[in-house]
């Protein structure tokens, strides 16, 4: 047995810092204001310095497959990861990978593409959409190839052609900043968890394989994305899109916070593929049961357990009758409905966390879709609107999927189809684009940004703060069951988190720092959404708003995206559907 | 208590590397439950610990938010 390690005694600094103040509250892991006992000495903390053709941020699918392609394609590539490679963001929990095989299909690419913009609504990307079903096969014999249909655990298998290729890896470093120079993308900066150390890296190219996120939700295995990507790259220039859509996934009553338990053993599984079976599981429909009746959804909180039946209310999000299914009772044992294959079960059968048993709503909150929020694309190959800069995955808004979540597997599929296409553009601008110069003054800017939160004598704590911000948004009458009035309070209590209590984020320790920057991404990603979802004023696919309940096509066939003002305000704009943006 | 418990630890640091959250660190060679807060209970330390050294609770140690109850 081992125990959390002692906080050391505070030195002779933090000591006169703490003199006449009240240190009690400060040893409690959830306090809100305190002083802060920083355990480094910062002042000491030294910057690594790297230097690469190619960057690829992230160490999930797309990662992967953006640095082995960039590699391939002749660039100096590097990745740098928060976590390790294959073992972060949502990679290593999602077991199945579509293939669109064209022995085994009935119908065409074409219809494929058809049947999921009608499931979509109109609000997916065709030309990302078919993209994925074409590379399908060839990312699936990569994969193959390396191994990774063979064990439940992605490490070894995504190791494999990093290593063949020696591709230098960073891992356990988290990348905090992008940067810019004369409107081009020069490199990026960060710090590592393990040691006292910022790190910064030049970079003619950056692919941004980031993922998506959320407000570190209980009951989905989203803890370590926090939208750090989308806010890096807001942050200097890049339009973001998707950000009223809501995951619907639900989890267990019993110990909502426990993913593994609720998915039952699929995390354990080992990958396959699976063919088409485009869906329109909704799980906010739920949420809106709950809403009107108050909480008898099958199972919920204090409710007998189920037996197949849901209860029918009016109104609410509709799904397009093509596209019903009558989910019945749960499969199998009842704990979790466990499904038997791939991420989307069975044939037929709910997707785990989409059953109506057993189940309270916002597993995910804070997620929008998968491939259906993050950086706009500007072409077809993950290109962002700032020169070199380019997202793939679920860091880029490609809508491939759009604001609901329609083909089963399709999201390891879309990632490493996307990666493997940015990986190969980046390379191509890389091989033309000039070495980056960035002054030492902007790197020490920069640093001091970073370190910013372990240099205050006292401050917020962030876990704190994060609890507060999911105590602001996850209720369901804020994030799902949408409505004008509710989400301009939600809004002001996010304004004040990002003007009062961001700049007095504090962190004792390279863990904190961790978590301060998360929380502070967070907290921009949840204005994001208050202010997408006011400004959306219809209700389509997975946003629902009471106000305004039915799908407006007059206004309404387009995406949303977001971008930093001149005086550095959020605004927004509307992208109509099958256009690209200009 | 999410992550219970590490007995039987070998210092492969296996489970340290594969925690998405940092939940994990090494201490004088042999991985303790640093910020136990953190976990996420996704099990991925437990799945990559090459001597089953790993137990786990389905208890978040901290308050859990959900969207109704």
């Amino acid at each position: 047995m081992t125990a959390p390690t002692e906080k050391p005694a505070p030195n002779r600094r933090e000591f006169l810092a703490l003199s006449g103040a009240t240190a009690g509250a400060a040893s409690l892991g959830m306090a809100a204001w305190g002083q802060n006992f920083v355990e480094v000495d910062v002042d000491a903390i030294t910057n690594t310095d790297f230097a690469t053709d190619v960057l690829v941020i992230g160490g999930g699918m797309a990662g992967l497959f953006a640095a082995v392609k960039a590699h391939d394609a002749g660039a100096s590539t590097m990745i740098v990861s928060k976590g390790r490679l294959g073992s972060s963001g949502l990679t290593p929990f999602g077991k199945g990978f579509f293939v669109f095989d064209t022995d085994v299909e009935t119908d065409t690419i074409d219809d494929f593409v058809d049947t999921v913009s009608r499931s979509a609504l109109g609000t997916s990307n065709p030309a990302y959409t078919r993209q994925m079903a074409e590379h399908s096969m060839a990312r699936a014999a990569d994969l193959r190839e390396w191994g990774y249909f063979d064990q439940t655990l992605s490490n070894r298998p995504f190791m494999k052609p990093i290593e063949d290729r020696d591709i230098p890896l960073l891992e356990r470093v988290h990348v905090t900043h992008l940067i810019k120079e004369d409107g081009k993308i020069a490199g990026a900066a960060g710090f590592r968890n393990d040691a006292e150390e910022t790190v910064t890296i030049r970079a003619k190219s950056v692919i941004l394989c980031t993922g998506a996120g959320g407000f570190k939700p209980n009951g989905f295995p989203l803890g370590d994305l926090t939208h750090d990507g989308t806010i890096m790259a807001y942050e200097i220039g890049a339009k973001v899109t998707g950000k009223e859509w809501n995951d619907g996934h639900m989890t267990r009553s019993d110990n909502p916070a426990a993913c593994y338990d609720g998915w039952g053993d699929m995390f354990e599984r080992v990958p396959s593929t699976n063919g088409v079976e485009v869906h329109h599981d909704l799980g906010v429909d739920l949420n809106y049961t709950a809403y009107m009746t108050g909480n008898p959804v099958a199972g919920g909180p204090g409710a007998q357990p189920s037996d197949g039946d849901t209860i029918e209310v009016e109104g609410g999000p509709q799904t397009p009758e093509e596209f019903q299914r009558d989910f019945g009772a749960p499969g199998g044992d009842g704990e979790g409905g466990g499904p038997s294959s791939g991420e989307g079960g069975a044939p037929g059968a709910p997707p785990p966390g989409f059953e109506p048993s057993a189940n309270v709503g916002g597993a995910s909150a804070g997620m929008a879709i998968h491939k259906s929020e993050g950086l706009v694309p500007f072409d077809d190959r993950c290109a962002s609107n700032i020169a070199g800069l380019y997202a793939a995955g679920d860091a880029l808004g490609s809508h491939m999927s759009g604001g609901i979540y329609t083909q089963v597997g399709s999201s390891l599929t879309g990632s490493a189809v996307q990666g493997a296409i940015a990986g190969e553009a980046a390379a191509e601008y890389a091989e033309t684009a000039d070495t980056p110069v960035i002054q030492d003054v902007r790197i020490s800017e920069i640093v001091d940004e970073i370190l910013a939160p372990l240099r205050l004598d006292a401050g917020y704590g962030p876990a704190w703060v994060t609890q507060t911000l999911q105590g602001i948004m996850i209720p369901n009458f804020v994030l799902y069951i949408k409505k004008a009035s509710m989400m301009t309070a939600a809004l002001a209590y996010v304004e004040e988190l990002r003007d009062h209590h961001v700049p007095m984020l504090r962190a004792a320790n390279m863990h904190e720092l961790r978590l301060a920057h998360e929380t502070r991404n967070m907290i921009l990603s949840a204005e994001m959404k208050m202010r997408a979802s006011l400004m959306r004023t219809e209700s389509r696919g997975s946003h629902y708003r009471l106000d305004y309940p039915d799908m407006d096509d007059v206004n309404w066939r387009a995406w949303i995206n977001i971008y930093q003002g001149t005086d550095g305000s959020m605004q927004l704009e509307k992208q109509p559907f099958d256009t690209w943006p200009t | 208590m999410t992550i219970k418990s590490i007995n039987g630890c070998i210092g492969c640091q296996e489970c340290v590397k594969s925690c998405p959250c940092d939940v994990i660190r090494m201490e004088h060679g042999k991985a303790v439950i640093a910020y136990p807060a953190d976990c996420q209970i996704c099990h991925l330390c437990r799945m990559y610990c090459p001597v089953d050294a790993i137990e786990m609770s389905p208890e978040k140690s901290i308050p859990v938010i959900v969207p109704w109850g």
